[in-house]
């Protein structure tokens, strides 16, 4: 198809993990059917963040900044690496629960 | 880490194996009479679907015989076509069952292990050919040899044992490649055996998640092309299991492979999701919730399949 941009061969495409999406926050639930989702493993909390903000997910009509828990501590490497980290399986769903950012960082003014 | 090489494999223990299959036996037993009812009528053609020959009488005029008859002042009559009686076909399936951990850390695993029970079963009580079992994940290992009779509940439970869902990968396209290599093999060693080759249908049934690197899936396309050249037919049967989990709570419970995305990120920063299954390389697929509709689906994939190949 077109839209694989220049210089981005499809078979850079990284290895996959299911991620399953969870809030506690009922203002911001995806929709049933909508949870889960397969994504690139070297994805980190901007890209999960930026995912989540998407058209195809909460399309929110202003990004908001998220941060995501696994087993109830902050992500703050690539999946790939908390996977490895934890002894965990590309084979598993992993569940992440998304909390509204406390502190967005600077750069994220810029979405 | 080397592909070819089979791993060490732990077997599980084998009491609880037979006590499995047992179970498994006589909770999918009108199953497997119906499927077997169903894939008779499908894989031992009554009749030959293509006319042939020339006699006196028959079905329809070969047109080709009518010059020569017109000319030989009509002495050259045999100018009907018939449908000849069929050969009696063999056939070799090789059911691959997905052992990879995203099988055992959903319902989908017992799902495949109860589907394998029953389509072999069924098989078995057909007599109409070899059967073997490969397992596959991050590897491929053989849980059961074309050549070996797979009647008794020992065979079974020795297939079962085989099975832990622990590998950390799934690999589909070494299946597919490993696949189409046994195939190969197993039609030469039917052929020296004094069979005649052409009358051997080769098929596989992958019992799976359906869950591979999407990044596969064009590789596996054309894996799938020289299969199809070859007469191998490959049948992907989706283990899709929704209705429980494995884990507490129903955020755990895992989502359809139909409803299931993937997202893509593109160089414009734009973020693109598409259906996991928009890419998926098999034209023979079918989606099995229950076990209670993998009879019915897939005799009529494979009655539509061999409707295609005699057209
Ligand atoms: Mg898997």
């Amino acid at each position: 198809m077109e839209d694989t941009p220049m210089g981005q061969p499809p078979m850079a495409e990284a290895r996959q993990i299911r991620v399953n999406f969870t809030t506690s926050s009922p203002d911001i639930q995806l929709p049933e059917g909508k949870t889960q989702l397969l994504v690139p493993a070297d994805i980190k909390r901007y890209g999960l963040s930026r995912v989540l903000n998407s058209e195809s997910m909460l399309d929110t009509p202003a990004p908001i900044p998220f941060d995501f828990l696994i087993d109830g501590t902050f992500l703050r490497t690539s999946l790939e690496d908390y996977l490895k980290t934890n002894g965990l399986s590309f084979e598993s769903t992993l569940t992440l629960q998304y909390v509204r950012s406390l502190i967005p960082p600077v750069y994220e003014a810029s979405f | 880490s080397t592909h070819l090489s089979e791993p060490q494999l732990e077997l599980r223990d084998f009491e609880e194996s037979m006590q499995q299959w047992t179970s498994f036996q006589s909770k999918t037993h009108p199953l497997s009479l119906s499927l077997t009812s169903q894939l008779r009528l499908i894989l031992t053609p009554s009749q030959s679907t293509k006319l042939s020959g020339s006699y006196r009488t028959g079905k329809r005029l070969n047109i080709k015989r009518i010059i020569p008859y017109i000319a030989s002042s009509y002495k050259r009559d045999k100018i009907w076509m018939r449908r000849a009686i069929p050969t009696k076909r063999s056939y070799q399936i090789l059911l691959c069952v997905d052992d990879s951990k995203s099988m055992g850390e959903s319902s989908s695993g017992e799902l495949a292990l109860e589907s394998l029970v029953m389509v072999s079963r069924a098989l078995t009580m057909l007599e109409v050919g070899q059967i073997g079992v490969l397992g596959f994940g991050e590897n491929t290992f053989v849980a059961h040899e074309f050549t070996e009779p797979f009647a008794s509940h020992d065979a079974g439970a020795k297939v079962l044992q085989k099975f832990s869902f622990q590998q950390d990968y799934t690999d589909i396209q070494l299946l597919i490649r490993q696949t189409i290599e046994r195939f190969r093999l197993a039609r030469l060693q039917n052929t020296s055996r004094g069979s005649k080759s052409e009358d051997l249908w080769q098929l596989a049934l992958i019992l799976s998640d359906g869950l591979t690197p999407s990044s596969a899936h064009e590789d596996i396309r054309i894996l799938l092309r020289e299969a199809m050249e070859e007469r191998i037919m490959i049948v992907f049967i989706i283990m899709d299991d929704t209705t429980t989990s494995k884990k507490d709570g129903d955020s755990n419970k895992n989502q359809s492979v139909l409803t299931l995305k993937k997202v893509r990120f593109l160089g414009n920063d734009e973020i693109k999701t598409e259906y996991y299954l928009d890419t998926f390389p098999f034209q023979y697929y079918l989606i099995v919730h229950n076990l209670e509709d993998l009879p019915g689906a897939l005799a009529g994939l494979l009655r539509t399949w061999f409707a295609e190949v005699n057209a």
